[in-house]
């Protein structure tokens, strides 16, 4: 047996759960079938944004307490207060010394502004979207540059400054709108047009157009002090390209996550593959499970698309697979299904009754609840009925919760992934 | 209040009000057309675009099939860029009377249609996805039609010469003095009122008719059918396949732009029902085992939306169900059948005969203000259509823009092609990659071709129409739609968030597979990236919290 944990799924949970693995010591691999949600999201982490009715929260600790106490279906209260605290401190931790900071609000939960000019609540947020100093920012009443970049199809500033004026915090604050060019960067062969956000990043990440870059952003804001951007300061050093950009345009630099690839998602990813692959772990990418015999109660081993006939096998395994868009379930007009192992699915049987009649409906779509059935161990229930004790569920292919209606995406992805590592090396040290 | 006076009102923007319009305008009258909604929102943007050749109808109606195969033949010259010349194949399943081959052979050539017997092999050589099992094959000149252009195509020409086009503005009143309708009383999506004045009004709004004669004090009675057709993502055939049996449900698959199509079922419904249009489990459950039954693939491959029509039946004789109904032209003169003038009602009839119900529609106006021009819409071209570009012409002229950009523009727009794309690196770069759409197709649209909101840029240019039905495009179209000055950066938003609503209504009843896949996603971008759906809770919550 060549691992402890095999973790199928290499998102925000599997990750999460490799690095607490690999940290205590344990053989660990993840396999990957591709990109994960952290590509299209805002690259903050919500914990509990908003309540059952719908209001934002403003103490998410509160009221994941609430939840642990009142739905015991939800994953939170199957990981427990007190871990899932621990496993925020642990993510703070994990990714800081990846090089990302991620900052909270005194345990409270801040809002992000979307590409929409919307807020949003989120627990933990990137520097360049909440910081002290982001805060003063906000509390002062000093002009707020929204800005593009000339040709940038996936973003658009007016619709953004628009609903910003439309908030009591901005209402009474001026905001200007900018637009900075890049005609040096014109003699690409590449259509600049069409750029997406990991192409303007990487332009960011060359040194040598960065001064460029803050002559034309301080031209565009004139004398607003607050710059917002759509988010591709850098990936991987972005922390200094920032910095250096703000030194040299003398302006606080906001960024807005736009449409995907989300850069302050990717930054995150990479900062966790870092991390594992740091503490030992193995991150087998382009490989996807296929399948494996459960009918005693414990995984036996797995088949691969790539090892073929060669089953891997390992002590525990953890399915973090994602929902439908990542393939951990899967529907077709009849039912909803886990497809790797056929795990037992907690999902409505009528299909009339997996959506809400509005696509924006307040209540959200049922389908978002869906997922893997588990005890409050995270075990699933094979398809003859039987508990799988060797193999823990974490992340979005777990049912009990909306991850957007109660903006727990992240929060929840980072628990269960934790809460799985716990159990497996509480088990080992039996 | 606004106040127009004009020779001819048209009311309602669907094919053949747009067509009215056209041939109003090329016998140099003025005319106004007013549409409640946008142009071919209704009926005619309903139905499974197919270009009929007449066969279809030609053992029970021949009339219909004569009519059917001679606007066919017109269409194929004055809409060339709506209209895809493919053929289509009639074939016999191994549980269908083989005798209505014969019968419909015979139908055709009373018709006048060519229909040609074919080898079944040399079938499935034309359409390899098609069920083996087939008995039998025949060929005909069926065609696809893409509604949406057609109509476009028909209000852009008329309004090139002057015609007014008046969308997103409802009729609440028909003015009439005595006995004489002199004109109505309009509202617009600004909830702005007009009054037009003219010599004549033509009700052209189709199962809506029954409301515009209501409010003139008149009765008219509709008998509206419901067909309901369904979406698969990718052109699964490349000719039109029927099935050689009596008219049925789910017995043609048509291909059309990137998709085909399933159609249709046929279901009478009450007229206080024509507005929810939904696709029940069952109708598409028919109509994908149906489906599955001509082309096996079909279940294999993504439904990608449902959508139902209403069929605007008049029972002129006694008959007064669906199928049974006859589909031919109604023209209704009101002095004669009401005694009030000024108000003729054009309606029944097909997609296909819009051009021939036009020409009706206005003849009789003609004759009634008392004009003698004859109509012309039969000999001269759609703008877009005069002649076509070739390949080789559009490669030297459009050199380092990927031809198949170049060529899904003219594919949509024929020769405006010149008109819309330019070398200019903005102007060609893609906004819906599903389906190659570009900017400047989209500015075109939006200062050309009567564009208020996402939906209508959507029918002009197809953004959003493709697999993944407005994922990112959506959000682009409504940036777009501000940068050049279709509405207001807040507006824009707020007509976000209606597109993707309206693209959920066709999404919902197939929501399965990958489409559940995608719907996931697009939630996620939408709501759990923007929050879109939040921006008066949030600000209210703002205010709470200070």
């Amino acid at each position: 047996m060549k691992y402890d944990v095999l973790i199928i799924g290499g998102g925000l949970a599997g990750l999460t759960c490799g690095i607490r693995c690999a940290e205590k010591g344990l053989r660990t691999a993840i396999i990957s079938g591709g990109m994960n949600s952290l590509h299209f999201s805002s690259g903050s982490i919500d914990l509990a944004g908003y309540d059952e009715d719908g209001e934002v929260v403003k103490k998410p600790f509160d009221q994941v307490k609430k939840i642990c106490r009142t739905r015991m279906d939800h994953p939170y209260a199957k990981a427990g207060l007190p871990v899932i605290k621990k496993s925020m401190d642990f993510f703070i931790d994990k990714t800081s010394s990846a090089g990302l900071t991620l900052n909270h609000n005194a345990d409270m939960n801040h809002f992000h502004i979307t590409g929409l000019g919307m807020l949003k609540p989120a627990y933990l947020s990137q520097e360049s979207v909440f910081s002290p100093r982001g805060l003063e920012v906000v509390n002062s009443r000093e002009k707020i540059a929204v800005m593009n970049f000339k040709g940038f199809r996936d973003y658009y500033p007016e619709q953004t400054a628009a609903y910003l004026k439309k908030n009591r915090i901005f209402a009474d604050r001026e905001i200007v709108l900018g637009e900075v060019s890049l005609p040096w960067y014109m003699n690409t062969q590449k259509n600049l047009n069409e750029f997406r956000s990991t192409d303007l990043a990487r332009i960011f990440e060359t040194e040598k157009y960065l001064p460029r870059i803050a002559e034309e952003i301080r031209r565009a804001a004139g004398d607003a002090t607050t710059v917002s951007l759509p988010a591709f300061l850098g990936i991987n050093n972005y922390r200094a390209i920032r910095k250096r950009l703000e030194e040299m345009t003398g302006k606080f630099i906001y960024e807005i996550p736009t449409l995907p690839p989300s850069i302050l998602g990717l930054r995150i990813d990479h900062a966790l593959k870092d991390s594992f692959i740091g503490h030992g772990g193995e991150f087998i990418a382009g490989e996807r499970a296929e399948s494996g015999p459960s009918d005693s109660g414990m995984l036996e081993y797995i088949n691969t698309r790539n090892t073929g006939r060669e089953p891997v096998s390992a002590k525990f395994y953890v399915l973090a697979t994602g929902s439908f868009f990542s393939g951990g379930l899967t529907s077709d007009s009849q039912k909803i299904m886990e497809p790797v192992f056929n795990f037992k699915v907690n999902a409505d049987g009528k299909r009339s009754k997996w959506y809400s009649w509005f696509f924006f409906d307040a209540k959200s779509h049922p389908f978002l609840s869906y997922g893997v059935e588990t005890d409050k161990n995270f075990n699933p229930v094979n398809d003859r009925g039987r508990t799988v004790e060797n193999v823990f569920c974490a992340g979005a292919v777990l049912s009990g919760y909306d991850p957007v209606r109660e903006g727990c995406g992240g929060g929840v992805a980072i628990s269960s992934g934790f809460a799985c590592a716990e159990k497996i090396t509480g088990e080992l040290k039996k | 209040m606004r106040r127009i006076e004009t020779d001819i009102i048209v009311i309602g923007g669907g094919a053949t009000g747009a067509g009215i319009t056209r041939d109003v305008s090329m016998r140099n009258l003025r005319c106004v057309l007013i549409e409640k909604n946008d142009l071919a929102s209704g009926t005619t943007g309903r139905n499974h675009g197919l270009l009929h050749s007449g066969a279809r109808y030609a053992v029970k109606d021949l009339e219909s099939a004569r009519e059917c195969i001679r606007e066919n033949r017109i269409l194929k010259k004055i809409a060339l860029h709506c209209v895809e010349d493919t053929g289509g194949l009639f074939v016999t399943l191994p549980e269908d009377d083989p005798m209505y081959h014969r019968d419909l052979i015979e139908g055709c050539r009373f018709a006048g249609i060519q229909a040609k017997e074919i080898p079944v092999r040399r079938a499935l050589q034309i359409e390899p996805n098609l069920n083996p099992a087939i008995l039998s094959a025949l060929h005909v000149p069926d065609g696809t039609i893409d509604p949406f252009r057609l109509t476009s195509a028909n209000a852009l020409d008329a309004s090139e010469r002057g015609a007014i086009i008046l969308t997103h503005t409802r009729v609440t009143e028909i003015l009439r003095s005595g006995t004489k309708v002199e004109g109505v009383r309009c509202i617009d999506s600004k909830g702005e009122q007009l009054d037009i004045y003219g010599q004549l009004v033509i009700n052209a709004s189709g199962v809506w008719g029954q409301e515009i004669c209501a409010l003139a004090g008149i009765e008219l009675t509709m008998f509206p059918s419901k067909g309901s057709m369904l979406i698969i993502d990718y052109r699964i055939n490349s000719v039109v396949v029927n099935r050689c049996r009596p008219p049925a449900d789910g017995d043609i698959i048509v291909p059309g732009d990137t998709v085909s199509l399933i159609g249709t079922t046929s279901l009478e419904v009450p007229y206080d029902k024509i507005h929810d249009n939904n696709v029940t489990d069952e109708e598409i459950e028919v109509l994908l085992s149906d489906g599955e039954k001509l082309i096996p693939n079909v279940s294999k491959t993504r439904a990608l939306r449902a959508y139902c029509g209403v069929r605007p039946l008049i029972a002129v004789s006694g008959e007064s169900t669906g199928r049974n109904i006859s589909r031919g032209i109604a023209l209704i003169d009101h002095s004669e059948r009401d005694g009030l003038d000024g108000l003729i009602t054009i309606a029944g009839g097909k997609l296909m005969t819009y051009r021939l119900m036009a020409e009706k529609a206005t003849d009789l106006a003609c004759r009634k203000i008392g004009v003698n021009r004859k109509c012309t819409t039969h000999k001269v071209p759609l703008p877009g259509s005069e002649k076509g570009i070739s390949r080789k012409k559009r490669i030297k002229e459009f050199s380092g823009i990927p031809d198949s950009v170049v060529g899904s523009t003219f594919y949509r727009h024929g020769q405006r092609l010149q008109s819309i794309m330019t070398k200019e690196k903005r102007n060609y770069r893609l906004i819906c990659e599903c389906e190659m759409v570009t900017e400047g197709e989209i500015e075109y649209a939006i200062k050309n071709l009567n564009v208020k909101d996402l939906v209508d840029l959507r029918r002009r240019t197809r953004i959003g129409m493709g697999p993944c039905q407005g994922e990112l495009c959506a959000y682009r179209g409504s940036g777009l739609l501000q940068e050049y000055g279709g509405a207001s950066p807040e507006e824009s938003v707020e007509l976000l968030h209606d597109f993707l609503e309206e693209r959920w209504k066709g999404v919902r009843p197939v929501l399965w597979g990958d489409g559940l896949r995608e719907s996931e996603f697009t939630y996620w971008i939408y709501q759990g990236l923007f929050g879109i759906a939040r921006p008066v809770k949030t600000k209210k919550k703002r205010t709470d919290n200070k």
